[in-house]
């Protein structure tokens, strides 16, 4: 079952975090909320976050995730995932090798190691603003000028970043990391900034996609990061009106684990909710997996409470709904630190669901599976979470079976795969999977399950049991960890993701990878690229869709410009097929250039006048979304 | 040891020795079907490449899907709300538009065809010529994107020459727009439909219900890629063999599911097939003096079995390099603009209507550029130029001159490099023995047209479709010149010493203008025209600039005479369209007298016959209803002519102070008769007095 899996993953998330070592200049804060009371509010004590301060001793410096958890090669040349962490952990993978020999071309024989770890004489020394770190010692907030703590902080995960990790330096990181324990903590600091023109760039969990943590190069004030990791307390829960305030800092593993242990959830499951914070979500408009239950995070949220160089930004009642004029918490939402920095979010929290029940369904080809999607969304009864994989997504899925345990599982297999592929004439290099969650009470599920079987039967779909449907969504977990081990062997990969109306998803789908075939073939990349897509999210009026896209570059000596000018080209085509600059990666520095042709002069034009008012010295100066002129 | 020869990989050690199957960039494919079976060759397997995105589709489920389109759907509810007309009704309606329009396409019927096609071909021509490597690369794309064919049109055969080369390469047959003429032939129009031939109608303007059908028809074949698509870019066959000006409608249907993004590209295959000897030639001679075209019937075609025990020459199909809509339209439109409304509602872009615009241009450029030139076309243009006749010596001569300056011009002339120019010419007449004879003097003069019974006995008339047969193949190079002419022309008339490049540049405009009807310009290319004609002429045809000006005396030479001659007929034609158009120009009501164009042509015609009986002027050319047609379109969009329309049907009358204008600037470039001022109205046979503005 998936919920003991993940109560697995996250004790020993627990287990890991006692053995770090405590910090000395770290500062222990009590709260004065979290005192029980007897208005229906549920108290939390406060814990240390489950990611220390020093990151670096936990997580990679170069790359994705848990140091302890990554993909190596064994000694019978076979993929191994590392680790204990994972239910892929310590398993080897006997068809990957072969698969990433195939598809993209890796040869053992030709690798592409890493630099190793940098020290203090390969980082920039920092800017220094000495009347600024003198005012915040004296206001005891925590900070560091540490090099290693810094440049972890330089970044997020776009390509271009973690390349720059393996290969060289970036020209930029932030000067000083400073650690707020409270919403006070970090209306001291905006002030301060603010006195002595001082950069601010909030960080949260710093697994943005977009570029937006990276520091701007031409930037000569002090730029200091912003962490708000330690603002990581559920303050309250409220059951009369299921609402928990949380400080903005607490990351989505955390706070679900924690929620949980009360019994309640917020159900807010984006893909790097082992890492990514509360403010951080609210910052760049997140998405989560299991939405249609839940909804994204702008239908999660009730109150935010958001430091601005003009002071503090909130509404004075936490409703339900409100017609109030424009809505500010729009402006908060999709910020992407250019205005402030988030601090405490009241959010909607739902009692554990009593049963979780993973399924697939087996299409003969991608384009039933879209419609059978689409006529889920129509008649309003998408599961949890329901996605589509293409053929090259399936077969990468299938290349990440472990060695199984039984025999008996792989004769089960046996004769699934005759079944579907000699008994109904599924082709398998056609063939296109969806995975479903369903959640709720015993009873929703089996109904649900019915309903969405029922539906896909119609567009030729078969029932393909709970495993792989599970194998499914471990993919999305386990596919940022790959592209490290493709790191390793000329391969850049990476995600980029969009929204599109349902009339044109197909052809959307069918363009984009078209495009980008076209476009390796024009740069002339030796070995075939790899270019798959799902459909992760089914909406009323249309869907989200995913892109994997990498290649091996051999051969080639500026791969990620490469890669950058094709996922260019590929979002010019989205674009002219009707889809969106990003459905919930945000803009950042990365898409800044789809602006303007998204929202227009006018558009434009009032998020740059939102931004003079609120904040006319551009502390918070990150150079995302609207600021300055896009750079091309 | 035996004696080694000289070259021992050398297998016909004769450098003389030119392979006719293999000659140069073509291939001919009629040489294997003279050596084996063709019931074989008919009934053979084929390994067809098709689409990556296709899904196999039958004509009923092609037809399902069009009845079961939002297109269709959302267009029989618009008009029975406009109409008010019953749904079913009108549904009805739609199913007989779709049963009307659709091919049929039988590989059976094909393969049956295909047996008798091959027969016929075998028969009428010596050689096939295909550039295989232009096949290849539509063999590589057909896997790749949807394939658009844009033969030129100047015979009848040319969608069977299609078919067959698509047949011989094992490639998909396409499946063809062809205008509903042919669907009332009994036979062959049964045949056509099952051989790929899908019909539609020549004009459908308002129909939203036909537009509808026509649109989801044609575009969800070329979505689903079930056949490459062809069509005529200008819209029906040339009966002078110039290219036509390209029409846009179906170029536009079919481009917009590439703008609309439902398919991420569109192949466009550019087929230029030249003719050493057209079939239609006589009827298109008569066609172009008023006669009218017999209507395609079974008994005509049989008919023209007589012509079976003819010789047509070669033929050459020239595969243009595919044209990829998206590059071509690269940072030129923006897709995104349709992204707010569904897609089967909106329209077009104006930026896309003017790529379209252009694209269809270059389409015909491309087929111009890529045109065999044969070497009676040379001949043609030499003798248009001396009608008298003229010594087989004399010609050999002018040809070799002409053909060093087309090649010059970047022309691709299909001139065997072992033989000698007397023998090339003297075969290319033999061809053409209708049209021209060798008399014992070794003087080559032409033949007098046998007269069919439904043509008057007027001499005139016998001697000008004789001169328009003559004309046509003369017109099969002059797109290579039209734009050295243009300077030409003004040079030669220049009365002053010296011209500055300004003025001959006007003067080049406007000449294009003038000539934009009969002969293809890329709109947005004048001043690039201009420029590489001026280059072309100061390079190898002695034209002197000296400080920005043309120095006219050492630039009036052999090179700018022949070329200005070349297009005298044309000016003339026009200019007699002018003086027609204003002899008719007061009327009591203060406004010219609107009048039909064929009627306005048809004057103008008379007009020529007059002037011509009466000796005033000598080229028979001006007598083609085309060029006075051309020259009155060409002066309407000069302003010179206005346009209305009286019960849906055009009329046009003069604007004279344009027209005199224009008129006047013509004159400058020709010899004109002197017209007298009192002259007789051809229609009314009353006196007028003409204006005196």
């Amino acid at each position: 079952m998936a919920g003991k899996q993940r109560l697995s993953v996250i004790k020993q998330h627990i287990r890991a975090n006692t053995n770090a070592p405590a910090r000395t200049d770290e500062i222990q804060v009590s709260c004065s909320n979290c005192s029980s009371t007897d208005d229906g509010k549920v108290s939390f004590q406060s814990e240390a976050p489950t990611i220390p301060k020093r990151r670096q001793e936990l997580l990679k410096w170069n790359g994705w995730g848990y140091k302890d958890s990554k993909f190596n090669l064994n000694k019978d040349g076979q993929v191994e995932f590392g680790g204990e962490r994972y239910r892929l952990s310590g398993q080897t993978m006997p068809q990957l090798r072969e698969w990433m020999t195939a598809t993209v071309g890796i040869s053992l024989d030709h690798k592409t190691p890493a630099q190793p770890e940098l020290t203090a004489k390969d980082i920039p020394a920092p800017v220094k603003n000495e009347e600024f770190i003198s005012e915040l010692r004296k206001k005891a907030i925590p900070f560091t000028d540490d090099c290693q703590d810094r440049l972890f902080r330089a970044h997020g995960h776009t390509l271009h970043e973690v390349f720059v990790l393996r290969e060289g330096i970036f020209k930029r990181i932030p000067d000083l990391v400073v650690w707020p324990n409270s919403h006070n903590d970090c209306v001291k600091i905006v002030n301060l900034a603010c006195q002595h023109n001082v950069v601010l760039i909030p960080f949260g969990g710093g697994t943005t996609v977009s570029g937006a943590v990276e520091c701007p190069e031409g930037e000569t004030r002090m730029i200091v990061s912003l962490d708000t990791s330690q603002m990581n307390k559920i303050l309250w829960v409220d059951e009369k009106n299921m609402i928990a305030k949380c400080e903005a800092g607490i990351i989505g593993q955390d706070l679900e684990r924690r929620l949980a242990e009360k019994g309640f959830c917020t159900g807010h499951e984006p893909d790097s909710m082992e890492f990514s914070s509360l403010g951080g979500w609210v910052a760049t408009r997140a998405s989560g997996m299991k939405k249609n239950i839940y909804g994204n995070i702008e239908d999660l949220v009730v109150h935010i409470k958001f430091v601005t160089p003009k002071g503090v930004m909130e509404k004075s009642c936490q409703v339900p709904r409100i017609s109030s004029g424009l809505d500010i918490h729009h402006f908060m939402m999709g910020s992407e630190g250019t205005l402030g920095v988030v601090t405490e979010v009241a959010i909607k929290v739902r009692p554990l669901p009593e049963c979780k029940k993973y399924g697939s369904i087996v299409f003969p080809e991608f384009e039933n599976g879209v419609a059978c999607l689409r006529e889920v969304a129509k008649q309003r009864c998408a599961p949890a979470s329901i996605r589509l994989m293409d053929n090259q997504q399936f077969q990468f899925g299938s290349a990440l079976k472990p060695e199984s345990g039984s025999i008996l599982t792989s004769f089960v297999d046996g004769i699934k795969k005759f079944y579907i592929t000699k008994l109904k004439g599924f082709d398998p290099k056609k063939l296109s999977v969806a995975t479903l969650l369903f959640e709720g009470t015993q009873q929703e599920v089996a109904a649900q399950e019915k309903r969405v079987y029922e539906i896909a039967s119609k567009f030729g779909g078969l029932a393909a049991g709970a495993d792989n449907g599970e194998r499914g969504y471990m993919l999305t977990f386990v596919i940022a960890y790959l592209r490290d081990l493709g790191f390793e062997y000329y391969i850049v990969a990476e995600s980029f993701e969009t929204s599109v109306p349902w009339d044109r998803c197909l052809d959307l789908c069918n363009n984009v990878k078209d495009r980008l075939d076209r476009e390796c073939k024009k740069r002339a990349i030796q070995f075939p690229p790899y270019i798959t897509c799902r459909v992760t999210q089914t909406y009323d009026a249309g869907a989200c869709v995913y892109f994997y896209f990498g290649f091996n570059y051999r051969g080639l000596s500026n791969p990620v410009q490469i890669y950058e000018d094709i996922e260019n080209c590929a979002r010019e085509e989205i674009l002219a097929n009707g889809g969106s600059i990003s459905h919930h990666h945000g803009v950042g520095k990365l898409r800044k250039r789809y602006l303007k042709q998204t929202v227009g002069d006018i558009g434009l034009g009032t998020m740059r006048a939102i931004k003079n008012f609120i904040d006319p010295d551009n502390i918070f100066g990150n150079d995302n979304l609207m600021i300055g002129e896009p750079k091309l | 040891m035996e004696e080694q020869s000289r070259n021992v990989w050398i297998k016909q050690d004769d450098p003389k020795l030119v392979s006719s199957r293999h000659k140069d960039i073509f291939e001919d494919i009629l040489e294997d079907r003279r050596h084996s079976s063709d019931v074989g060759w008919c009934l053979r397997t084929r390994d067809v490449p098709t689409y990556k995105n296709n899904k196999t589709r039958t004509i009923g489920q092609i037809k399902e899907h069009v009845l079961a389109s939002d297109r269709v759907k959302y267009a029989v509810e618009q008009v029975c709300m406009e109409s008010g007309l019953p749904t079913d009704e009108v549904w009805g309606q739609t199913k007989e538009i779709l049963e009307e329009m659709s091919h049929n396409l039988k590989l059976g019927a094909i393969r049956g065809f295909a047996v008798f096609l091959v027969k016929v071909l075998k028969a009428l021509f010596k050689r096939i010529y295909v550039n295989e490597e232009g096949i290849q690369k539509v063999r590589a794309m057909i896997k790749e994107y949807p394939i658009l064919l844009t033969p030129s049109h100047r015979s009848y055969f040319d969608f069977l020459l299609m078919s067959f080369v698509f047949y011989h390469y094992d490639l998909p047959l396409p499946v063809i727009a062809a205008a509903m003429d042919f669907m009332g032939m009994k036979f062959f129009g049964w045949l056509l439909r099952n051989s790929g031939a899908f019909y539609i109608r020549r004009s459908f303007g308002d129909d939203q219900l036909y537009w509808a059908v026509f649109t989801e028809y044609v575009q969800t074949q070329i979505c689903n890629s079930d056949h490459p698509l062809e069509f005529y870019v200008e819209g029906t066959r040339s009966r002078t063999a110039k290219s036509y000006c390209p029409k846009f409608g179906m170029l536009s249907a079919s481009l917009e599911p590439y703008f609309k993004a439902h398919i991420p590209d569109i192949m466009v295959i550019p087929v230029s097939i030249s003719y050493d000897k057209i079939l239609e030639e006589k009827l298109y001679a008569y066609e172009l003096l008023g006669v009218p075209k017999p209507k395609e019937s079974t008994s005509a075609l049989f008919k023209a079995r007589n012509i079976l025990s003819e010789d047509f020459g070669n033929v050459h199909i020239h595969f243009g390099d595919p044209l990829s809509i998206r590059e071509y339209s690269v940072g030129k439109v923006d897709r995104s603009i349709h992204n707010l409304a569904p897609r089967y509602i909106a329209s077009l872009s104006a930026q896309e209507t003017d790529l379209l615009k252009s694209l269809a241009y270059d389409i015909v450029l491309l087929h111009l550029k890529h045109m065999v030139i044969s070497p009676w076309s040379l001949t043609a243009a030499v003798m248009v130029q001396n009608k008298e006749g003229i010594s087989m010596r004399q010609l050999v001569r002018e040809v070799e001159w002409l053909k060093r300056h087309a090649l010059n011009l970047g022309a691709y002339i299909d001139w065997p490099g072992n033989e000698s120019s007397d023998t090339v010419v003297r075969s290319t007449l033999q061809l053409h023995k209708n049209i021209v004879a060798i008399n014992k003097e070794d003087v080559i003069e032409l033949i007098s047209m046998d007269v069919p019974s439904h043509v008057s006995e007027d001499q005139l008339m016998q001697s000008a479709a004789q001169h328009l047969m003559l004309s046509i193949y003369r017109n099969q190079l002059m797109h290579i010149f039209v734009r050295v002419a243009m300077v030409s022309l003004t040079i030669n008339a220049c009365t002053q010493d010296t011209l500055p490049l300004d003025d001959l540049y006007n003067k080049y405009v406007f000449l294009e203008h003038l000539l934009n009807r009969d002969f293809i310009f890329h709109p947005e290319h004048t001043k690039l025209d201009f420029e590489h004609s001026l280059l072309t002429l100061t390079h190898n045809c002695g034209v002197v600039i000296k400080d920005d000006c043309i120095l006219i005396k050492s630039s009036t030479n052999k090179y700018t005479t022949f070329f200005s001659q070349m297009f005298e007929p044309f000016l003339l034609g026009y200019w007699i369209m002018c003086r027609c158009l204003l002899s008719s120009h007061i009327d009591v009501h203060g406004k010219p007298k609107a009048k039909p164009p064929k009627v306005i042509t048809k004057e103008a015609q008379m007009l020529s016959a007059r002037l011509l009986r009466e000796g005033a002027i000598k080229h028979l050319e001006v007598l083609s209803l085309d060029i006075l047609s051309n020259g009155l379109h060409a002066l309407h969009h000069m302003n010179a002519v206005s346009k209305e329309k009286r019960d849906g049907q055009a009329y046009m009358y003069p604007n004279a102070i344009v027209l005199t204008n224009v008129c006047e600037q013509l004159e400058k470039f020709l010899d004109v008769p002197q017209i007298p001022m009192t002259s007789i109205l051809v229609e009314s046979k009353t006196v007028v007095i003409n204006a005196k503005l």
